[in-house]
């Protein structure tokens, strides 16, 4: 699905919202993270690289920044334990760290098998095993406060053949694929599953692509952020007064053994 | 009972002994749970995800190799990571039977112990020297991190090979709370709860932090469970006010849920939403108030879990339960058999059922 245009002066309050960001320190991710701060949201984001999640945890103290690499299953469960200590609970889950493959891009026959298994360890099964890992809490989102979303970046490649874009582009589709059973099987949980495809950005990983493309042609990524962050807001109804965020101190002198 | 030794959560041929409130027993699958439950029922089940809260180090006064099991906490509150009740073991971990595990050097307050990238001191004993509260240095976030790349799930000698998180974590598991698994819901795939939906029976979810289920020395044994915070959420309060409306069964999977549900509970049935901290035990005398029936593991006479069955059964019906677990080769522990335990028409201690069924 292609974003709409962003329509501005309609900016919807996240406030109460918990939410997760995978590769959140660089390009889109951390244009979300700063995108959903802005919007009230309690945000925790993840990336591999220690010095930048430091970096961005500086510049951004309302965030939780966790380490952890999303395309090695030891991590997920180290990740996941993470965000739900940091958030108490997951209401939107933004899978957004990728890989893009072969750098520069190659064609399929010449593309190395390790750089297409990692491009679908870091795009698919990466993606598959932290939202299984967080389902459970994502379910209990959605019973208290009648929605949760998990965002699955997606890309145009996940659904037009291009040329050098194999490996990118096959592992793009399996996600997009995957969200749309992740949807079918999981209706009337009030976890709704969304595959957007945030358009061509000016970011690292689009230089790392295409470097001598035209920048000026290229989307800001706070665009893409704020209008990923719209259609959020949309499938969410309004949270309930009984907001289950907050755990009141139970009154310390109860608690024996 | 034969141990279950291995950490598959969802066996195929798992067993489900029924024992109904007339006393009658009898053997199912425990994959046709569903067909067991009426439409309208309502299962409640604890959505704790579970701590990796077995951490190895040593005792930095003697240097001696030590096993910190962490297995309380005031209250379910991510941010007050700090304390801990814990149970301390000297060398050695799980291979070992808890039972036969040597003693950790002398503990007082003010000691220091390293476990890892955490750091503690010890704050009290809390009447046994293997019993302490403890206290992690540094922020929420230092100490979430240690026990990330640190922590083990606690796990006993039954099963041999080391548990990872996702062993140890059911489908539902949401807040990381827990310090051993609340095991009863490692039976709900998801399959089975979009059939329930599909059949109209309705889940909803509790949070309780279940705490361990054995230290290896007796005295400690008999003071479990620890207090356990929990928190009921205004949903599952209102879906239990009104199962207990149109009189459907109330059913909990797993003891956490009694204990939760039982100590939140109100004369007329009802449940107070909210935190709150189970304190008191259940047993024969307890009279069971929101509870109709529960799914748990089996369990073995002398456990606090064992005790817990006899609030829903007089000893002459589990007596005849455990005969049929034995002779027909149900496993027990976390990973093993179940049962679907109903309450007695007529109470253990004979009076009658406090409401109408």
């Amino acid at each position: 699905m292609k974003l709409g245009q962003h329509t501005p002066g309609s900016v919807q309050s996240l406030a109460g919202r918990h939410v997760a960001i995978t590769g959140g320190t660089a390009g889109l991710g951390l244009a979300l993270v700063r995108e959903f701060l802005d919007r009230g949201a309690d945000v925790a984001f993840v990336a591999r690289k220690p010095d930048g999640v430091v970096r961005v945890a500086q510049e951004l103290p309302r965030a939780h920044g966790i380490i952890g690499d999303v395309s090695n299953k030891d991590d997920i469960h180290r990740i996941a334990l993470q965000l739900l200590g940091a958030l108490g609970r997951i209401d939107v889950l933004i899978n957004n760290a990728s890989d893009l493959g072969p750098t520069p891009l190659a064609l399929l026959a010449d593309t190395e098998c390790e750089d297409f298994q990692r491009a679908l360890m870091t795009n698919v099964l990466g993606p598959f095993r932290l939202t299984k890992a967080l389902l459970g809490s994502l379910a209990a989102s959605a019973r208290e406060t009648a929605g949760a979303v998990v965002l699955n970046i997606s890309s145009d490649a996940a659904l037009t053949p291009y040329a050098r874009w194999g490996a990118y582009g096959a592992s793009k589709a399996a996600l997009h694929h995957l969200t749309r059973i992740w949807e079918q099987e999981l209706t009337g949980t009030g976890i709704h599953f969304l595959s957007l495809d945030p358009g061509d950005m000016d970011t690292a990983m689009h230089a790392a692509a295409i470097p001598d493309a035209d920048r000026s042609s290229l989307k800001r990524p706070e665009v893409a952020a704020r209008e990923l962050a719209d259609a959020i807001g949309a499938v969410l109804p309004a949270l309930h007064t009984e907001q289950p965020a907050k755990h009141p101190r139970e009154s310390k002198g109860v608690w024996s053994v | 009972m034969i141990a279950a030794s291995q950490p598959i959560q969802r066996r195929r041929d798992a067993k489900l002994l029924v024992i109904r409130r007339n006393g009658a027993l009898a053997h199912w699958p425990r994959s046709a749970l569903v067909e067991l439950l009426q439409p309208g029922d309502l299962l409640v089940a604890n959505d704790a995800a579970t701590l990796p809260a077995s951490l190895a180090g040593f005792h930095v006064g003697t240097g001696r190799s030590i096993e910190v099991r962490l297995a309380g906490r005031r209250s379910l509150d991510p941010t007050d990571v700090g304390a801990f009740l814990a149970v301390i073991f000297g060398a050695g971990d799980f291979r070992t039977r808890t039972e036969d595990r040597p003693a950790p050097p002398e503990i007082v307050p003010g000691d220091r112990l390293q476990l890892g990238p955490l750091n503690a001191i010890v704050e009290t004993l809390e009447n046994h020297p293997r019993l302490a509260r403890i206290r992690f240095e540094g922020s929420a976030a230092h100490i979430w991190s240690g026990l990330a790349r640190h922590g083990k799930p606690i796990q006993y000698a039954h099963v041999p090979q080391p548990l990872a998180l996702w062993d140890v974590w059911a489908p539902i598991a949401g807040p990381v709370v827990a310090f051993e698994p609340p095991s009863a819901g490692f039976a709900l795939s998801w399959e089975m709860m979009r059939a329930m939906a599909a059949k109209g029976i309705e889940l909803a979810t509790l949070t309780h932090a279940a705490g361990i289920s054995s230290t290896g020395d007796p005295l400690l044994d008999a003071r479990l469970p620890f207090d356990e915070p929990y928190r009921i959420p205004m949903y599952t309060a209102n879906a239990i006010a009104k199962a207990k409306q149109r009189r459907s069964q109330v059913i909990a999977m797993g003891t956490t849920v009694v204990r939760a549900l039982e100590d939140a509970a109100q004369t007329d049935g009802r449940v107070k939403t909210g935190p709150g901290i189970a304190t008191r035990k259940i047993g024969p005398t307890t009279l069971l108030r929101v509870v109709d029936a529960l799914v748990s593991g089996t369990h073995e006479r002398g456990t606090s879990h064992y005790e817990l069955l006899r609030a829903f059964a007089p000893s002459t019906t589990l007596d005849r339960m455990e005969k049929q677990l034995d002779s027909h080769g149900y496993t027990t522990h976390e990973f093993g058999d179940s049962i679907l335990i109903e309450k007695a028409t007529v109470r253990p201690a004979g009076r009658p059922s406090p409401t109408a069924q």
